[in-house]
C-alpha cells in the first residue's frame, strides 16, 4: 500500500541515536546496547516501517522518539526542531502536541479503572479542554471515527474485545491531532481478522488526517501492505532501510535476506523450495577504528549499513541487478 | 445490588446464628463451676443462685431463655460474678466507647503512614530508602504488637518518661488521648507495615504497566502520571484491605488492653473468660463476631464500589 508522497519534506529525523541501558547482575554493571547509532528520517506522510527480530531495538527507537526513554546519545528533530536534549514543559509539550504512541498491548495499555471517556480525554484535559460536555462532545466524535459507537464512551476498558480496545488506543492517540504516530506493534497482540480491520482503520485516518507514521512491526507481510518505507533493525543497529518495493525485491544486506527468506508463502510448492537462509553477524569483524561501518547508498534511496571494506560487495550485487534490469 | 446485600446479610445472620450457639455451649462446656470458690455457701443458697440465672435448667431450655430475652428485651442478663447483678448490656455500654475509641485512633494514624512509606518504598524502590523500610516493614509484621507495647512502656514511658505508663482512668480529651497514645502505637506499627507491604508491591507494579506509559505519551509529566494512574489505581485495592485491617486492631488490642490497663472490651474478655462469667463471655464473644463479620461485608461492598471489573450486579437474562 503505498501511497503518493507528494513531497519530500522530513518530518521526523533520528541521527545516530543510542540508547544504553545499564542493569545490574550480581554487582557487575552491564550495558545494554538497545539502540546503537541509528539514523534514519520519515517524510511527511509517508508510513515508515521499522522491522526486525524480538529484543532489537524497535520499540526503544520508538520510546525514545518520543522520549519515554532519555537517549544515551544522537539527535532527534521534528520539523527541524531537536527533541533531544533536557527535558522541560516546553519540550514535552512540543514532543506529545505533534507525536502520538499506540501501544501493542491494548489490555495492559489501558487504565483499568478509568472510563473510555477519561482515557481517551485526558490528553484533551491536559491541553486546556476543561469544559466536560465540550471534551465529550470531541471524543464521541473520534470514538465514531474508529467505529465505535457513543454509548462505548461509558464503559470501562474489560468491556471491550481486543479489536475494539486497540481502536480505542488510536482514538486515545489521534484526539490531540497529532502529526506523527508512533505505531507499537499496534496489531500483533490481535487475531489475524481483526488485524486487518484496525491496519485498514489506520490508513484510513491517515488518509483522513494526513499523518505521518511510524510503523513498529515484527510481521514482514503486514509491514510490507502498510508501509511506504522500511527500515531493517538488527540488535540495536539498523542494517537496511529502502523503499518497501525495493527492499523486497533486491535485499542486500545478509540479513534482510534472512528475514525476507523467513516469510512463509501460502503456496505449498512454493514452501517446499523454500530456503532458509540463516545470517551469522560474526561475518562482519567491525571495529572502531577503519572499518567502522556507516551508511552507504548503494542505490537512489537505499542504504545499507556496512564498513568500506564490505562495501565492494555490495557494489557488485548492485551491478548484477541494474544488468539483470537492463536485460528485461 | 440491594439484592446482593440482602443475601449477604442473610448469611451473615446465619454465620452469627451458628456462633452464637457454638459460644453459648462451649463456655457452658469449660471446666470449673462458677461459684466454686465461694466456700462459706450452703447448699440452698447455691441452688438459690442457680436458680437466678437459670443455670439449673437444661443447656437448650437455657439458651431459649437466653434468646427468648436478647430478641424481646434486648436484656443480655446479668453479670455472674465480674461485677455481681449489673446487666451486661451496662458493662459493655461502658467499655465499648473505649475500645472503638483506641482502634480508631490507631487507624487512623496507620493509614497516612502506611499509604505514606509504601508510595516511598515503591517510588525509590531498590535505594536504600526503600530497603530501610522494607526491613522496617518486616520487623512490624513479624513481632508481636505485645513486644513492642512492653519496649514502648520501657523506653518511652518509663526511662524517657514522654508519656504515661498506663491508662489513667477517668480522663478525657486531650488527657484521654495523651493517656493511650503508647497502646495507639503499639496498635498502629502492624497495619502501618502491612499498608506499606501491600502499597509497595501494588503500586511497584502499576508503575511499571504500559498504561503509565501511555499517560506519558499523552502529555503529562511523570509526577503526575504517577499520582493519577499509579496511586490512585494501587490505593483502591488497598481501601478494602483497611477494613480487614480494624478487624485485626481490634484482636491485637485483646492483649494490648491488659499490658496498659485499658477498661476495654478486650480486658473484659479475658477477665470474664477467667473468671467463667458466662453471660458477659458470650455478649463480648458476640461482640466481637459481629464487627469482623461486618467489617467482611463491608469489605466485599468496597470492592464492588472501587473496582468497576468486580462490581456485582451484572444484569441476567
Amino acid at each position: 500500500m503505498a501511497s503518493e508522497i507528494n513531497n519530500n519534506e522530513v518530518v521526523l529525523e533520528v541521527k545516530n541515536l543510542v540508547m544504553h541501558f545499564k542493569t545490574k547482575k550480581r554487582g557487575k554493571t552491564h550495558k545494554v546496547k538497545a539502540v546503537d547509532d541509528v539514523s534514519f528520517s520519515v517524510k511527511r506522510g509517508e508510513t515508515f516501517g521499522l522491522v526486525g527480530e524480538s529484543g532489537c531495538g524497535k520499540t526503544t527507537t520508538g520510546r525514545t522518539i518520543i522520549r519515554l526513554y532519555n537517549p544515551t546519545g544522537g539527535e532527534i528533530y521534528f520539523e527541524g526542531q531537536p527533541l533531544h536534549g533536557r527535558m522541560n514543559a516546553k519540550l514535552r509539550k512540543l514532543i506529545t502536541d505533534n507525536i502520538a504512541m499506540i501501544f501493542q498491548d491494548p489490555i495492559a495499555s489501558l487504565n483499568p479503572r478509568m472510563t473510555v471517556q477519561e482515557i481517551i480525554g485526558e490528553g484533551l484535559k491536559i491541553r486546556g479542554i476543561k469544559d466536560p460536555a465540550e471534551r465529550h462532545q470531541i471524543v464521541v466524535d473520534m470514538l465514531k471515527k474508529v467505529g465505535l459507537m457513543e454509548e462505548h464512551a461509558t464503559r470501562y476498558p474489560h468491556e471491550f474485545s481486543g479489536g475494539q480496545r486497540q481502536r480505542i488506543g488510536i482514538a486515545r492517540a489521534l484526539v490531540t491531532n497529532p502529526k506523527v504516530i508512533i505505531a507499537d506493534e499496534p496489531v500483533s497482540a490481535l487475531d489475524v481478522s481483526v488485524q486487518a480491520q484496525v491496519i485498514n482503520l489506520l490508513n484510513d485516518l491517515k488518509e483522513e488526517y494526513g499523518l505521518t507514521i511510524l510503523f513498529i512491526a515484527h510481521n514482514l507481510s503486514v509491514v510490507k501492505y502498510f508501509s511506504d518505507r522500511i527500515g531493517i533493525m538488527y540488535f540495536g543497529k539498523l542494517v537496511e532501510l529502502a523503499s518497501c518495493d525495493e527492499l523486497f525485491k533486491y535485499p542486500l544486506h545478509p540479513y534482510t535476506k534472512a528475514l525476507l527468506s523467513a516469510i512463509p508463502q501460502p503456496d505449498p510448492h512454493h514452501e517446499r523450495r523454500r530456503v532458509r537462509i540463516s545470517y551469522d553477524s560474526s561475518i562482519h569483524n567491525y571495529d572502531e577504528g577503519e572499518n567502522k561501518p556507516h551508511y552507504f547508498e548503494v542505490r537512489p534511496d537505499h542504504f545499507v549499513y556496512c564498513s568500506d571494506a564490505e562495501y565492494p560487495a555490495y557494489e557488485a550485487e548492485v551491478k548484477e541487478i541494474e544488468a539483470s534490469l537492463k536485460g528485461e | 445490588m440491594l439484592k446482593y446485600i440482602g443475601e449477604r446479610l442473610l448469611a451473615m445472620f446465619i454465620t452469627l446464628a451458628i456462633i452464637l450457639t457454638l459460644v453459648f455451649c462451649m463456655i457452658r462446656m469449660m471446666p470449673g463451676g462458677i461459684y466454686d470458690e465461694l466456700e462459706d455457701i450452703t447448699q440452698e443458697q447455691l441452688d438459690a443462685l442457680y436458680a437466678k440465672h437459670n443455670l439449673d435448667k437444661p443447656i437448650l431450655v437455657q439458651f431459649g431463655i437466653f434468646i427468648k430475652n436478647v430478641v424481646t428485651d434486648w436484656d443480655w442478663g446479668y453479670s455472674l460474678k465480674l461485677q455481681p447483678n449489673q446487666t451486661v448490656w451496662g458493662i459493655l455500654g461502658d467499655k465499648i466507647p473505649i475500645t472503638i475509641y483506641e482502634n480508631i485512633f490507631s487507624l487512623m494514624i496507620s493509614i497516612p503512614l502506611g499509604i505514606g512509606f509504601g508510595i516511598l518504598a515503591a517510588i525509590k524502590k531498590n535505594t536504600w530508602i526503600d530497603h530501610v523500610i522494607s526491613v522496617m516493614v518486616v520487623i512490624c509484621i513479624s513481632v508481636p504488637s505485645f513486644v513492642f507495647a512492653s519496649l514502648l512502656q520501657y523506653f518511652i514511658g518509663f526511662k524517657l518518661g514522654l508519656f504515661p505508663i498506663v491508662y489513667e482512668p477517668g480522663s478525657t480529651g486531650f488527657a484521654m488521648f495523651y493517656s493511650m497514645t503508647l497502646p495507639i502505637v503499639a496498635l498502629a506499627l502492624n497495619p502501618i507495615a502491612t499498608i506499606t507491604r501491600y502499597l509497595r508491591a501494588e503500586l511497584a507494579e502499576t508503575i511499571n504497566s504500559d498504561f503509565m506509559l501511555l499517560a506519558r505519551t499523552k502529555g503529562l509529566t511523570e509526577a503526575q502520571a504517577t499520582v493519577r494512574h499509579g496511586i490512585r489505581n494501587s490505593i483502591l485495592p488497598i481501601l478494602s484491605t483497611l477494613v480487614a485491617l480494624f478487624t485485626n486492631i481490634m484482636s491485637g488490642s485483646l492483649v494490648i488492653e491488659s499490658i496498659f490497663s485499658i477498661p476495654g472490651m478486650g480486658g473484659l474478655m479475658i477477665k470474664s473468660i477467667n473468671a467463667i462469667d458466662y453471660n458477659v463471655t458470650q455478649a463480648t464473644l458476640v461482640f466481637y463476631s459481629l464487627i469482623s463479620l461486618g467489617s467482611i461485608l463491608l469489605c466485599d461492598l468496597l470492592y464492588g464500589v472501587v473496582d468497576p471489573r468486580v462490581r456485582v450486579g451484572g444484569k441476567k437474562e
